[in-house]
């Protein structure tokens, strides 16, 4: 018996000592941390730190904040890093109406013809490697641009789409610099804009003008720190030509699933999330139940629509793809799905761009009915309808969709894959409806037109929307050569027209750019891509 | 045991050709056209059928099956997997770059599945059918019956978000991974404690044990020095194959508390059809595997003299 109670003691012993030694484990780990985020100076501590103390914000203080994929790739991307962390400036950006401005060309001047351009630099630009900016830098980067495509998780960087139709760059003085094409371009500058004009100190390549190191451009911050699928670190550049940034250091973590965004957000640990996809509309409602909480938002280039498959029946009818359009409720799909952060539209070009044409959404289930029975009589259609298995608002509206098509004789299965085999079926015609959405990739709006409308257009045919017609076929092309945007203008209203009409894809909504942040910080707002980085810092 | 060592390791060979062979398989049979998603990666470029054509042929997708697979394995052997469709990274590169994450992981999760695994199996052994015993047996049930993923963020919310005490995300030093281990650890832990709990209990009812009784041994003699390394055997066989499972687990944990390890790569590379990093993946980490069960399968042979005479009698 002795015995026995003996090993009970030796192993109630046991079992306490390694309780409370992993315990002071956990607690050395906790130090040991401590120490170190003290030395490097970063945030997390700190502001732990000053939330339980409750003194001031040192306004030179770290701000820690998350987006959900690689911000800054690194070398092997294109362009090393996204636009929105200001580390490079295009020559031209864009304001908040999607209209071209200035910024390391100060002006620029077109000739009669469109086939001439001459910008004018800003002068008194500095890279980061305190390189010079000036003609021959600019040059520099379009010799990169024209030696073959590079691809990037942001926009591929491929001259034909940014410049189509360009012949020589050459350099009329150090700050002026002329572009001459072979056809008129009158709408260079919307396709130019943002990633289509980033510009590098030619240092940062290899003979092959690919990066050897960070990127160095002529931005409000530089990066001095770049750890792949964990941060990069931005620092303010104190030699700034412009309006220099108001925090001095921000660190973009890279945090890819949205929940862990949203704990690490309530914990305190990123005081706000960033570019695309950075938080989704109900875990944007619940965070701002708490009060530290606000949300920034505003219009996004995303646009979000059902593809019908018109190389087939049914949806090679006009009226019935009319009907299934007429039937969906898209105000109830923006409101309960989305929050009321997405706009219900029938138009295929997206509302941020400064030619985009204002339509009223009609819901009209009278009419869908009596446009159905013309097509079916009393039959019923059985569809297939696809979306992508690892999201959940786009099952929920095809859960919505599904329940009301019966009612005009459309029987609906919906099936969920992932994107890639989505495109598959697509491509070859193995689908009836397919949830998708597009981004634009500038604010010309002819790009959209002749993807989806025009008869040999790329997404017209990897998703099979067979939409072939002599008539839009030809706007387009009377568009394309128009050198009057006005007159531009009215051949992109009666593709709207057009597109609102024939419905050859139902678009469902205008996305919104949605992003939430910590109330410690200010001048948090949302811009048609990103924030405006330079303008945040810490509240008073 | 050399004959026994040698014999083994020849077994090997065919099993990692046949990894190498369906991990090749899984990317010619999946659908979907990887130059495809690497060109349209950004959603918003247009892509034209000629870039698509350069695109194939510079990827060597135009080339026959059993060609492509000959191209890749020869490089394989060499330790080249190849590189990234999408961003063009050396995939053996950020395999080993990644690799120190999810060893660490699945180092404080084995360390704790060992620990609090074995404890709790010989103490709910050694107070069978009395409170103790049935204390543990519903903590192990209970460590069982919780899916990793919603064990993790309930950690989350309770540590992370209201406590504030641990990170939530990311590997700043080790208390980024007390959180994740112990997520991944705790279904192995109460595994490992049952199957202790039974291995000791049949060594109890075994003959050599009343025979040490008998003798006047002491019990914690008995318990410790006769039944436990016997008992031992089987646990040790299942640490080999739960150490694999953790391994292989650990994908849906990085992915939940954002640890760039190897599990989260090939996620996000099955998402993009990046062929490379998945059939690089799957034949690094059969490869793993095999020489973990190798190593197993060495370790209870020099436990246990029976596995390695037995080929002979």
């Amino acid at each position: 018996m002795t015995n026995k109670n003996v090993f009970r003691k030796i192993l109630s012993l046991l079992i306490m000592s390694t309780l409370v030694l992993s315990l002071s484990a956990c607690q050395k780990s906790d130090q040991i941390t401590t120490e170190t985020t003290e030395t490097t100076n970063t945030t997390n501590t700190d502001t732990k730190q000053e939330e339980s103390s409750g003194t001031q914000v040192n306004p030179d203080d770290e701000i820690v904040l998350a987006g959900y994929r690689n911000i800054a790739p690194g070398i092997e991307d294109a362009y090393y890093c996204s636009v929105i962390l200001y580390v490079w400036e295009p020559l031209v950006t864009m304001d908040e109406n999607g209209e071209p401005v200035g910024k390391l060309a100060k002006s620029w001047d077109m000739s009669e013809d469109a086939k001439t351009w001459t910008f004018n630099l800003q002068e008194g630009v500095t890279f980061h490697d305190g390189e010079a900016f000036n003609a021959d830098a600019v040059l520099y980067n379009f010799d990169r641009m024209r030696s073959e495509v590079k691809t990037s998780g942001f926009y591929n960087l491929n001259i034909d789409s940014f410049y189509p139709n360009l012949d020589e760059v050459t350099k009329i003085d150090d700050y002026t610099v002329q572009l001459t094409f072979k056809e008129a371009s009158p709408s260079l500058l919307y396709t130019m804009t943002n990633f289509g004009s980033a510009m590098y100190s030619p240092k940062c390549f290899d003979d092959n003008y690919n990066f050897t190191g960070i990127a160095q451009g002529t931005g409000p911050f530089k990066i001095t720190e770049n750890v792949k699928d964990q941060y990069v670190l931005l620092e303010r550049n104190e030699d700034y030509w412009g309006e220099k940034a108001i925090a001095k250091s921000i660190r973009v973590k890279t945090i890819p699933d949205v929940n862990t965004r949203y704990s690490a957000l309530k914990s305190g640990e990123i005081m706000g999330v960033i570019d695309l996809k950075a938080i989704t509309p109900s875990l944007a409602t619940e965070l701002v139940t708490d009060s530290q909480f606000a949300i920034t938002t505003t219009n996004s280039t995303m646009i979000d629509f059902l593809c019908l498959n018109g190389t087939k029946a049914p949806f090679n009818d006009v009226r019935l793809r009319k009907a299934v359009s007429l039937m969906i409720d898209r105000d109830a799909i923006a409101n309960q799905i989305y929050a009321g952060y997405a706009s219900p539209t029938t138009n295929i070009l997206n509302y941020s761009t400064p030619f985009y044409k204002e339509y009223p959404v009609e819901y009209d289930v009278e009419q869908a009915k009596a446009l159905a029975k013309e097509v079916l009589g009393d039959a019923t259609v059985d569809v297939k309808y696809l979306v992508q298995q690892d999201n959940a608002e786009q099952k929920a509206e095809a859960e919505l969709i599904a329940a009301i098509l019966p009612e005009i004789g459309i029987n609906v299965t919906i099936e969920s894959y992932d994107w890639a085999t989505i495109k598959d079926m697509m491509t070859k015609g193995d689908y009836e409806i397919a949830r998708s959405q597009q981004g634009l990739s500038n604010m010309e709006a002819i790009t959209i037109f002749k993807r989806f409308m025009y008869s040999t257009g790329d997404q017209n045919i990897t998703y099979s929307l067979g939409c072939q017609d002599t008539k839009i076929d030809g706007l387009i092309d009377q568009a394309d050569a128009e050198i009057d945007m006005s007159k531009r203008q009215e051949i992109y209203d009666e593709l709207q027209n057009i597109s609102v009409e024939q419905q050859n894809v139902v678009p469902l909504f205008n996305e919104k750019t949605l992003m939430v942040y910590n109330k410690k910080l200010t001048g948090y707002e949302a811009q048609i891509y990103g924030i405006d980085l330079p303008k945040i810092g810490w509240a008073e | 045991m050399i004959r026994y060592t040698g014999k083994r390791f020849i077994s090997v060979i065919p099993v990692i050709i046949g990894i190498s062979i369906i991990a090749f398989m899984l990317g010619l049979i999946t659908p979907g056209d990887p130059a495809a998603m690497a060109l349209g990666r950004d959603g918003v470029s247009q892509v034209t059928p000629q870039l698509l054509e350069n695109k194939r042929q510079e990827l060597g997708l135009d080339q026959p099956g059993l060609i492509q697979y000959l191209n890749w394995a020869k490089k394989a052997i060499k330790g080249d997997l190849g590189k990234s469709y999408v961003d063009h990274t050396s995939v053996s590169g950020e395999i080993l770059r990644r690799l120190p994450v999810t060893l660490t992981l699945s180092g404080y999760t084995m360390l704790l599945v060992c620990v609090f695994g074995l404890l709790f199996g010989v103490y709910s052994a050694a107070y069978l059918n009395r409170i103790p015993d049935v204390i543990m047996k519903f903590i192990m049930n209970l460590l069982m019956a919780f899916p990793a993923f919603w064990l993790g963020i309930i950690l989350i919310i309770v540590f992370g978000e209201n406590l504030k005490l641990l990170p939530t995300n990311g590997i700043d030093g080790i208390s980024s991974f007390i959180l994740p281990s112990v997520t991944l650890a705790s279904a192995n832990i109460a595994m490992t404690g049952r199957l202790m709990r039974s291995s000791m209990l049949e060594e109890f009812g075994k003959q050599y044990m009343l025979a040490a009784d008998a003798k006047g041994i002491r019990r914690t003699q008995i318990l410790l020095f006769h039944a436990l390394p016997n008992a031992m055997l089987p646990v040790i066989t299942y640490l080999g194959s739960c150490l694999g499972g953790i391994l292989g687990g650990s994908a849906v944990i990085e992915t939940i508390f954002s640890l760039p390890g190897i599990g989260s790569y090939v996620l996000e590379a099955i998402h993009a059809r990046d062929y490379p990093i998945i059939q690089g993946y799957v034949l690094f980490m059969g490869v793993v595997y095999v020489i973990i069960s190798l190593g197993i399968d060495l370790l209870c042979a020099l436990l246990n003299p029976k596995m390695r005479l037995g080929g002979k009698a």
